[in-house]
């Protein structure tokens, strides 16, 4: 299956209420999104918020506990063959194996995918001088990464999963490998999902946004329909959270102020300025931020999450 | 994917080849000396006259000089290298890819891990039984004359020729496969592969294998040295390569030197089950963990 076939109204990635339990502890539970094709949907959450758990489910490497999970319209029952070809993955830690070439690593993705790209993979490593005869164990980190991304990307699969791939990278191989993905996907329609840490990394170049915490979504949709949809204001202290025109998302106390970020609800009055109070736009790390110091118990499941989720895959932002 | 587990286990390949080798060297010098020794003391003639009873001298002269190095340079290393060959190679199969994290890249490829895990072990234990089988054929060729002398049953002769030795080594891959799965780390699996490996080898031999089949009994008159072992010629049943039991006064027990392939089919299939038993445990395990 190319990308092509999947340009419709196929989302890239769709799982309702999708779980996970590893023994008695949920890692992922009830999980429920939709990341249209075509865009580059950021990650974010602390270590052990579910991140490398929805991944590996999305790759096939788990099954889910309960709910559903559909890649391109391949539900977690398709054929692992089916399911697999949808997906380029880049692990953790870019695992290759030490003693082969980089031209060995190929020939293993040509052996094990038969939609491999051979042309791609040869002219990428070309584009970044990795010799191909050279040893895997003797290449530096970032080469490491660029090899691991070349056969994920060699693949042709219409989904890129990258879960944390430049946390190991100095801030130079960083950028490059940020900068390569980001002209794989211009060029092919790619869509890809990246889990980091690194939240200034992701404003740069994500336009669609998933926050998770404690097991559980936070936020989830287009970055500049989430950034607009939240306010920080600078409120007196004495004001209680009912009185906020919005839902508050963290606050923040001070001696006589409290910095409130709030999210407008329809329910509610619209965010305005009032006598005294002061309301600002957000930035992308600052609402990622909000969100990450959030109690995971309060997820954000409720309508303007769902609402905000909503737009096509034609709102792709202008950050690239 | 036949590409792939060659490249992975090429290494061990060439390294089994070297073994097989230095093996084929040791049994090619001393089995050529034990043959024109053979020849010169005329013993095949004695032996088809007689069952060997006519040249005590020139069968004690044969033995005094071969019967060392045939027997205590093979008992040890034998009892164990099949064992040895089959954690190594067993033990980093599956544990190596979990140990260093390329578990996410092998299975994230287009192949499905099910069909990954089956070509690997498909294409790993035949090589392991083309080994087995050249180890027990250069075992086989270089003792052939002292096994004219003592036949096959004896214990540490019975070990390495007919179909057991491939056994052995099948069955330690299989446990260190699955321990592997299990353990995660290549050098544990090895260890906790091969410690039952072999009480399992030592039990079936020393408890199970005299007893296959019921013993026969035989009343001898012992007017040469009625004895049991390897030293003696022909057997106290009076002949070559039965396996003796007991001796209780006039009455021997035994197993006769024919059921040699009998017991070689049971011992041989006792260890393929087993292997079996693992390999599938290991595939299942699999399947259940991600699948």
């Amino acid at each position: 299956m190319t990308q092509n076939d999947t340009g419709g109204n196929i989302p890239a990635l769709r799982t309702d209420r999708l779980g996970r339990r590893y023994g008695r502890v949920w890692g992922l539970r009830n999980c429920t999104l939709e990341v249209p094709a075509g865009v580059i949907a950021g990650l974010v959450g602390p270590n052990g918020a579910g991140k490398t758990t929805l991944l590996e489910m999305i790759i096939g490497l788990l099954q889910p506990t309960e709910g559903q999970l559909s890649v391109f319209g391949e539900t977690s029952h398709a054929p692992m063959a089916a399911r697999l070809a949808q997906v380029g993955y880049v692990a953790q830690d870019h695992p290759l194996y030490r003693d082969f070439s980089v031209g060995d690593m190929f020939h293993l993705g040509r052996a094990m995918n038969p939609s491999w790209d051979q042309k791609l993979a040869l002219a990428r490593t070309d584009a970044l001088d990795i010799p191909l005869k050279r040893k895997v164990k003797s290449l530096s980190g970032g080469q490491r990464a660029q090899v691991s991304l070349t056969m994920a990307l060699a693949k042709r699969a219409p989904l890129l999963v990258l879960d944390e791939p430049v946390s190991s990278l100095d801030p130079v191989a960083r950028l490059e490998f940020m900068r390569e993905v980001m002209a794989a996907a211009a060029g092919t329609g790619l869509t890809v999902i990246i889990a980091s840490h690194v939240v200034s990394e992701l404003e740069r170049f994500c336009d669609w946004l998933i926050v998770l915490t404690g097991g559980h979504v936070q936020l989830a949709g287009p970055a500049d329909n989430l950034i607009a949809a939240h306010r920080l204001l600078t409120v007196p202290r004495a004001t209680t959270d009912a009185e906020l025109p919005g839902l508050p998302v963290h606050r923040t106390d001070s001696d006589r102020h409290s910095s409130v970020l709030v999210r407008a609800d329809p329910g509610r009055r619209a965010v305005q300025e009032r006598p005294g109070w002061q309301a600002d736009p957000v930035g992308f790390e600052q609402l990622v931020m909000a969100y990450l110091q959030r109690p995971s118990k309060s997820a954000a499941r409720d309508d303007t999450a769902q609402a905000a989720a909503r737009p096509g895959p034609n709102t792709k932002a202008v950050t690239r | 994917m036949i590409w792939v587990s060659w490249r992975q286990h090429r290494g061990q390949a060439i390294a089994c080849l070297a073994v097989l080798a230095a093996l084929a060297v040791y049994a090619i010098l001393l089995g050529t000396s034990m043959r024109t020794a053979f020849g010169h003391d005329a013993l095949t003639a004695c032996l088809a006259r007689s069952q060997g009873t006519a040249c005590p001298a020139a069968i004690q002269a044969f033995t005094n000089r071969f019967g060392s190095e045939v027997n205590i340079a093979f008992w040890s290393v034998v009892l164990i290298v099949p064992g040895l060959i089959g954690v190594l190679v067993g033990g980093s199969l599956i544990a190596r890819e979990l140990e260093y994290g390329t578990w996410r890249l092998a299975w994230s490829q287009t192949v499905p891990r099910a069909r990954w895990l089956a070509v690997k072990l498909a294409l790993v234990t035949g090589g392991l039984i083309v080994l087995g089988a050249a180890m027990t054929g250069v075992i086989t060729w270089y003792r052939a004359p002292m096994d004219r002398l003592t036949g096959h049953l004896q214990h540490n002769i019975y070990d390495f020729e007919g179909l057991v030795l491939t056994a052995y080594i099948l069955s330690a891959f299989g446990f260190a496969v699955l321990a592997g799965l299990l353990l995660r780390r290549s050098i544990p699996a090895m260890v906790a592969a091969f410690i039952p490996w072999l009480a399992i080898r030592l039990v079936v031999e020393f408890v199970f294998r005299d007893h296959f089949l019921a013993p026969l009994t035989t009343t001898v008159n012992c007017t040469q040295v009625c004895g049991e072992g390897i030293g003696f010629v022909p057997q106290a049943t009076g002949r070559i390569g039965d396996l003796v039991l007991s001796i209780n006064g006039n009455v021997v027990t035994y197993q006769p030197a024919d059921r040699f392939w009998t017991f070689q089919f049971i011992e041989a299939g006792i260890f393929v089950a087993l292997t079996a038993a693992a390999l599938g445990a290991t595939i299942w395990l699999l399947h259940r963990r991600a699948a």
